[in-house]
């Protein structure tokens, strides 16, 4: 496959993944986005390996799958404690940060 | 050898005086027998001196009291004849009239007091009679006054016999004032104060011409002599110190204190000029006759005997202006007697009838025999009966006065005339005739007891036989101890003569008077004898006069003052504090403008805070749309 291209996929998929942060109201919807987002930059990081032969880029794509690991836990943690404290995990229902 | 002893004359009684102060109380009755020991102890001292006074030695003990560059401040004590024979004066007659007081005070509730205050004035008299020294003489001047004035108003619940006590001490203030002006004067002139000094001075300013400055000085001194022997016009205190008790009278209104200022002038006689003696001399003779004429109108026994004494002070002052300083320092020694003796029996009389007046007194001498017997020998050496000690002194004033001016000596008899009459007036009135209505009816009066009358006795011995040492049968060993040669010698008829015919006339006056109530006068001179005699029943409004010529303008200056005081310092003081006011409201509103202007802002501040929180919508969508769009715009311009 043509490398341009492949970047072209990879900002397709950070666009699609902010989109989905953007409009999707449930938060497990919001946290999947975030993934997808991590994960096109991920694919980003490889796909410059591939094209400039940087091969310190292999091993962040590896960083960002562990960092996605921690930081699904710690969101799907904060999504259980609110779902518990304001009854609905709808991020538009939800103003507690209101000040 | 002898010379210590002699500061023990003063010392003794001063002891007793600080013994009585502060131990008094618990002494209790022992407290008289304590004074009049110490003041006799110091009378044997005084004695026991006499043959080497006698044979013309002088003793003196010095000490120095201030050295600054020049060293003449040496104070001490000087005995000569002068200050010998008062010295003698002081102790002999203070020591009778101090036992006489321990029954005249028997019943006094401050009976130890009295006597404390009898102590220090004979311990100052004799210090003030000793002194060699100005500054001694002047501490001791005031000390004598002091006491005056303690004693004077030792009944101080009586308003009046606190009054007098003032009156006293701030007329006889203002002859100190001239006193301490002619002691400066003298010192920054000749720059020296020692008494033994003054010839020397006297001549050193003759020599330079400054008489006038003499003069100056010596009427100064003559203010101080003034003030302390009531002489006219400080006479005024000494009829109201009769409010003192009659013991006090006696001696320091009679016999000693009044004697210091003549003391004085017979002392510093060198340095008064022919001219200041005129004034003395004026003076004297002013008082002796005025006094006089007050005294043959008054009804209150101690005030006749006041102004007696201001009336022998006076001829005193008399002799020493016609420069007879033995003459006069004689009859001061013979006046001291028989003055204190006639104040001593007034006080025997009052004590026991409680009676001043006359005209609740009579017929005592059947109560009282031995008062009025030495009544009567005291009178009679007063008004000059040959052979007493009066008779001796006056004769030799008359004598002086006949050589300097035939005048002087006609109005120096009718003077012996007066005073013959008035004291005989009191003699007749009193002790003589028929008893009066009792005031109350349990007074009967007695005679006093035996403490009293022994020293009246001693007393009259003295006024008898005194005046003995001055006269010419003795030659005249008084004269020789002051110094002088004897003025005369045998005695002039013609002078003892007029001065018997003068006492005659005033015993026949006063018999008159009081018993005959004869009509005197013609008929077309009494309205003129009617008006001097208010006149001088008045005392000639001496009084009345100082008030509204001295004492009332000075009170209306001292109230002008204080309503100055009141009306400009305090109300600048108060316009001050109203200053502080206004300024603090002034701040206070400062303050609250400089709090709106705080609390303006925060409001501003929060008032901004509200109007921007709707911007937190607490809406996490918004919150991240508006994280990208941000990093859209940044990351375009960061391009660019």
């Amino acid at each position: 496959m043509p490398a341009q291209s492949l970047l072209l996929l990879s900002h397709a998929l950070f666009c699609l993944g902010v989109f989905g942060m953007l409009v999707r109201p449930h938060a497990i919807g919001m946290l999947l986005s975030i993934e997808l987002m991590l994960n096109a930059a991920a694919l980003n990081f490889v796909l410059w390996n591939r094209l400039f032969g940087h091969v310190q880029a292999q091993a962040f794509a590896l960083f960002i799958i562990a960092l996605a690991a921690c930081e699904a836990v710690v969101g799907l943690a904060i999504i259980i404690r609110l779902s518990r404290m304001a009854k609905t995990v709808f991020a538009d229902q939800v103003t507690l940060l209101k000040g | 050898m002898m010379r210590p002893f002699i500061i023990w004359i003063p010392t003794l009684p001063l002891l007793a005086f600080l013994a009585l102060i502060f131990w008094g109380r618990r002494i209790g009755r022992l407290s008289g027998w304590l004074s009049a020991a110490a003041l006799a102890a110091s009378g044997a001292v005084v004695w026991g001196l006499a043959p080497a006074v006698a044979r013309g030695r002088h003793l003196a003990v010095r000490w120095p009291w201030l050295s600054v560059g020049d060293p003449r401040g040496v104070v001490g004590f000087l005995v000569d004849g002068l200050s010998w024979l008062m010295l003698v004066v002081v102790t002999t007659v203070g020591t009778a009239i101090t036992v006489y007081s321990i029954g005249y005070m028997r019943d006094d509730p401050r009976f130890s007091r009295f006597f404390a205050y009898l102590s220090l004035f004979c311990a100052s008299m004799l210090g003030l009679v000793m002194a060699d020294h100005f500054v001694l003489l002047y501490a001791c001047w005031e000390l004598v006054g002091l006491c005056s004035y303690l004693l004077i108003s030792f009944w101080f619940e009586k308003p009046a016999a606190a009054a007098a006590g003032r009156k006293a001490f701030l007329t006889t203030r203002l002859g100190d004032a001239g006193l301490l002006i002619g002691l400066l004067l003298l010192a920054w002139t000749a720059g020296d104060l020692q008494m033994g000094h003054l010839a020397a001075i006297r001549e050193q300013f003759l020599l330079d011409g400054r008489a006038a400055l003499l003069t100056g000085i010596s009427l100064l001194l003559l203010c101080g002599a003034a003030g302390k022997s009531a002489q006219i016009p400080l006479h005024v205190w000494l009829p109201d110190a009769m409010e003192g008790p009659t013991p006090v009278s006696a001696l320091i209104h009679a016999a000693t204190m009044v004697a210091a200022g003549v003391y004085l002038v017979a002392r510093t006689l060198p340095l008064f000029t022919p001219q200041s003696l005129q004034v003395v001399l004026a003076i004297g003779l002013l008082t002796h006759l005025l006094a006089g004429t007050v005294a043959l109108t008054m009804t209150d026994i101690k005030r006749i005997l006041a102004y007696s004494t201001l009336s022998q002070l006076g001829l005193m002052m008399t002799a020493l202006g016609l420069g007879a300083m033995s003459a006069a320092m004689f009859h001061l020694f013979t006046h001291a007697f028989f003055k204190a003796l006639l104040f001593l029996g007034a006080g025997s009389v009052i004590h026991a009838t409680h009676q001043q007046e006359l005209a609740h007194l009579g017929g005592l001498r059947r109560q009282m025999p031995w008062t009025a017997l030495v009544f009567l020998i005291a009178a009679l050496s007063m008004s000059g009966l040959v052979s007493l000690s009066g008779f001796w002194s006056k004769d030799l004033i008359l004598l002086a006065a006949g050589q300097a001016h035939a005048g002087l000596l006609v109005l120096l008899l009718v003077g012996a005339a007066m005073t013959s009459a008035y004291v005989f007036r009191l003699y007749f009135r009193c002790f003589l005739g028929a008893a009066p209505q009792p005031v109350h009816p349990s007074h009967h009066a007695h005679e006093s007891p035996a403490v009293m009358v022994v020293p009246m006795a001693g007393l009259a011995m003295g006024a008898a036989f005194v005046g003995l040492v001055g006269s010419p049968w003795l030659g005249q060993p008084l004269f020789r101890l002051l110094g002088e040669s004897p003025g005369h010698e045998g005695i002039d008829l013609s002078v003892v003569g007029s001065s018997t015919v003068a006492l005659a006339v005033g015993i026949w006056l006063a018999w008159t008077v009081a018993f005959q109530r004869r009509r005197l006068l013609p008929v077309s001179l009494r309205p003129l004898g009617r008006r001097l005699y208010t006149l001088a029943a008045r005392k000639y409004y001496v009084d009345e006069g100082y008030d509204r010529w001295l004492i009332q303008p000075f009170l209306r200056m001292t109230e002008a003052w204080a309503r100055f005081d009141l009306r400009v310092i305090d109300g600048a003081v108060n316009r001050a504090g109203q200053a502080g006011w206004a300024l603090s409201w002034l701040q206070e509103r400062c303050d609250r403008l400089v709090d709106r202007l705080v609390n303006g802002l925060a409001r501003a501040i929060r008032g901004m805070g509200a109007a921007l929180r709707w911007i937190q919508t607490g809406v996490v969508h918004q919150y991240l749309l508006v994280a990208v769009v941000s990093v859209i715009v940044l990351s375009v311009l960061v391009h660019r």
